[in-house]
């Protein structure tokens, strides 16, 4: 099974995206792109593990690691991914305190109905 | 307390396990997963779980927003600091070698320091994100 974090990944990434593409509420369309996220960092971490290789951690009793540079890579696009998922949220409350809604039809309704 | 009696029975045992657990986090980050992103994000989801089930309120008078800002600064300010503490001893900003006589030790008293202020920062901006979030109220 040597692909096989990569169907993990394939399958996560078409879940996220059919959860964005099919739901009209803004809410789903922001858990289905934080879905597509952990499935992007599954994708990076797990191709950074080598064969045999321990965590990259210095220690004397082993000599092969797996690669550090994935996971430090991982690290900030976690935080950017939090920092990106926290104004989607507040856009999303402001949009609520706009329309009264967070549906997508009923705001494009509300939208394009003559003021 | 009614319905709610078990909600907070139940946050007031994990509340002080999640605030410990994310202390463990922030210190072990040299010898394991961890660090000061993560340990922030534990430290603010421990204190957000018990304003979701306390109530703002009661959360205020816990955690003022007026100490947040200033918890949130005094992180960065901690990171800056210890990168001029390596210019004024001799070396590069943000030298860690240079901060005690043996340069691997130096190196451990400035990653802890930098993540000390790291994780500082992160819980405050988390715990802020939910005051932000939470306050509003909505009308319909």
């Amino acid at each position: 099974m040597g692909l096989f974090n990569y169907w993990v990944a394939v399958v996560l990434i078409m879940t996220g995206l059919y959860v964005v593409v099919s739901h009209a509420n803004l809410m789903k369309k922001v858990l289905g792109l934080n879905m597509f996220q952990a499935a992007v960092f599954i994708l990076y971490i797990s191709a950074g593990k080598l064969a045999g290789g321990t965590a990259p951690i210095l220690d004397d009793r082993f000599t092969q690691y797996s690669n550090p540079l994935p996971h430090v890579l991982i690290l900030t696009a976690i935080v950017v991914g939090v920092a990106t998922t926290a104004l989607a949220l507040a856009l999303v409350i402001r949009i609520h305190l706009a329309y009264g809604t967070v549906e997508e039809d009923e705001i494009d309704a509300k939208d394009s109905e003559p003021s | 307390m009614g319905h709610h009696l078990v909600l907070r029975v139940i946050c007031k045992l994990l509340v002080p396990l999640i605030l410990l657990f994310a202390l463990y986090v922030q210190f072990h980050g040299d010898f394991g997963p961890g660090g000061g992103f993560q340990a922030g994000v534990l430290f603010g989801a421990g204190f957000i779980l018990y304003g979701t089930v306390f109530g703002l309120g009661h959360f205020r008078s816990v955690v003022r927003p007026a100490l947040l800002r200033t918890v949130a600064a005094c992180g960065l300010l901690l990171y800056l600091l210890v990168g001029v503490a390596g210019i004024l001893l001799g070396g590069n900003y943000l030298d860690y070698s240079v901060l005690r006589e043996n340069p691997a030790s130096g190196q451990h008293l400035g990653i802890f320091l930098v993540e000390l202020g790291v994780g500082l920062t992160v819980a405050a901006v988390m715990i802020s994100l939910f005051y932000a979030f939470a306050d509003r109220r909505f009308r319909e």
